[in-house]
């Protein structure tokens, strides 16, 4: 499940008051997630979370399940 | 066997009426072998055989990574199998290369690489290398059966030009089993045919022109030399789009649904807009496989992060079409155009709102004619024939208007003219208004659509030109 934190996130860097996100949603379902705002997002996870991303777990991720799943495995 | 050549409008009934009245379990072998037949007729058996290579290696691969647990071992068996596949199709691209500079260092004359064809093989592989790395990724699954497999590589249709397929939208529909659908034949014979007519009526008329511009640069300077480039713009569109519509007619006759590569991408407002609607099985290869790993990779750089990615990756673009300096500068060109769109973006947008348009409908034309005009300085360096003519034409835009009239205008004839600008002029307002294209469609859905059917057959038979065989994408 989508935590509160990583939507907040989400939310923050693409500049959305709100959106619903869960564990489908992916980048094209949200409005200005491009390929160039997802740079944004995964840079403040990464930071907010204090962890570090491998190119390829980056490229795994479907949607944002995939992502909540990468992170409480680094976090974890 | 072109699709707009005879042999091949007897070779599809009859590989129709055989795969019809096949039983299910046996309807991939009648397209594989149709298929592999479609190859043959190329003339150059070794294509056969790379054809082969490229299947071998990829199935056994793809085999091999989803088998493996080791991230180590999965990640090896994809280095072999893309680095085979890619040292097969550089070797088959850039033979002619290699050879200049063999017979320029060592004092050689060879002439292999004249005799070397190389249609569809970098179709194939690019759809090889993308079936194992979505099997690395766990995107998709292996295919256990070599005939599918087989099949999702050479399926006739899209072998010689592509739509470039993922095995996850083609591999599933192989294996379906057919029921003959009469709309989705009669859609698929409409499509086939209106892919004839971009070829023969439209684009193989537009490139009277092109071609007389830009095989004598010199003889032409400023408006004919942008008309030339502009007819050149439309002639690549119409010649590629329409061999897209023959692939998919073709593909919907037998039950199988190829990707679209086209979305009007002449009316994009961006260039990135553009990649948007432009070979987009292609462009959605280059950026997921090239562009986001890279970007990824390179995503502490800030904003020089995504725009070395678009360049790097439209570099890679370029030089897929051939070895040669227009198609690098080409690319470049493009990576450059995505590249600065990254940091204009924000200030594009403040420029709007200060000058008060970005409401209106102005803008949105403006934003199509800047883009057609850069998506067509671009294609300059792709279509002359070294780049000494490319800077002729680009430095002669503005000086005058030698060889207008007389060598070019005219030189066709009258009615190529007229009939060049209505069909264009059509193709435009379906591409803007969708009320018009629907209403066109009407003409052939309505009851009498027979007759519409015969008037437009006739219509091809008429003003088509059926001397000029080749495709622009099929040396590719």
């Amino acid at each position: 499940m989508v935590s509160e934190k990583l939507k907040s996130v989400i939310l923050g860097e693409l500049e959305l008051d709100d959106f619903d996100i869960v564990d489908s949603t992916t980048a094209d379902m949200v409005p200005g997630w491009d390929s160039l705002r997802h740079v944004r997002v995964i840079l403040a996870v990464e930071q907010v979370y204090g962890i570090r991303f491998q190119t390829i777990e980056l490229i795994r991720i479907k949607n944002v399940g995939d992502l909540q799943a990468l992170i409480d495995r680094k976090t974890t | 066997m072109s699709f707009n050549s005879a042999q091949y409008f007897i070779f599809l009934p009859v590989v129709f009426l055989v795969f019809y009245f096949t039983a299910d379990r046996y309807r991939w072998v009648v397209l594989l072998v149709a298929s592999y037949g479609f190859y043959a007729s190329f003339n150059a058996p070794y294509l056969l055989a790379v054809l082969l290579m490229v299947t071998g290696i990829s199935y056994t691969c793809g085999l091999r990574i989803a088998a493996k647990q080791d991230e180590t071992i999965r990640k090896r068996w994809l280095w072999i199998g893309s680095f085979a596949c890619l040292t097969i199709l550089a070797l088959f691209k850039y033979l002619p290369f290699f050879e200049s500079q063999a017979n320029r260092t060592f004092g050689l004359s060879s002439t292999l690489s004249s005799t070397i064809i190389s249609i569809g093989v970098s179709y194939f592989t690019f759809q090889a290398i993308s079936y194992l790395v979505d099997i690395y990724l766990e995107i998709e699954e292996s295919e256990c059966h070599f005939g599918h497999f087989a099949l999702y590589l050479a399926f006739f249709p899209k072998l010689s030009q592509g739509p470039i397929e993922r095995a996850g939208d083609l591999l599933p529909q192989l294996k379906q089993p057919y029921r003959f659908d009469y709309d989705a034949m009669r859609s698929g014979m409409l499509l086939f045919t209106w892919g004839l007519f971009k070829k023969v009526v439209v684009a193989d008329r537009l490139a009277l022109y092109a071609d007389q511009v830009y095989n004598n640069v010199h003889n032409y300077t400023g408006l004919s030399l942008i008309i030339g480039t502009y007819a050149y713009a439309l002639q690549i569109y119409f010649d590629f789009a329409g061999y897209t519509d023959m692939a998919r007619g073709t593909g919907r006759m037998f039950g199988i649904n190829l990707t679209e590569n086209f979305n009007s991408p002449y009316s994009a407002t961006s260039v990135a807009d553009f990649w948007r609607r432009w070979h987009i099985s292609f462009s959605r290869w280059i950026l997921d496989y090239i562009f986001k790993p890279l970007q990824m990779a390179w995503r502490n750089w800030g904003q020089a992060g995504p725009a070395a990615a678009l360049i790097v990756t439209f570099l890679v673009c370029g030089i897929w079409h051939g070895a040669t300096w227009g198609f690098v500068i080409w690319g470049l060109l493009h990576g450059i155009y995505l590249a600065s769109s990254t940091s204009y973006r924000p200030y594009q947008k403040r420029l709007h709102k200060w000058l008060g348009v970005e409401k209106s409908p102005w803008l949105k034309w403006w934003q199509m004619f800047v883009t057609f005009n850069l998506v067509s300085f671009a294609w300059v360096f792709f279509r002359s024939k070294s780049l000494g003519d490319a800077w002729y034409v680009i430095s002669s835009w503005f000086h005058g208007v030698k060889g207008l009239r007389s060598d070019l205008i005219l030189s066709q004839g009258r009615q190529n003219i007229l009939l060049l600008l209505a069909c264009i002029t059509l193709f435009v307002l379906a591409a803007i208004r969708p009320q018009v294209a629907e209403r066109f469609n009407s003409l052939f859905n309505g009851t009498s659509r027979w007759l519409f059917y015969y008037l437009f057959v006739m219509l091809i038979l008429i003003c088509g030109l059926f001397g000029k065989a080749e495709f622009i994408y099929g040396r590719f």
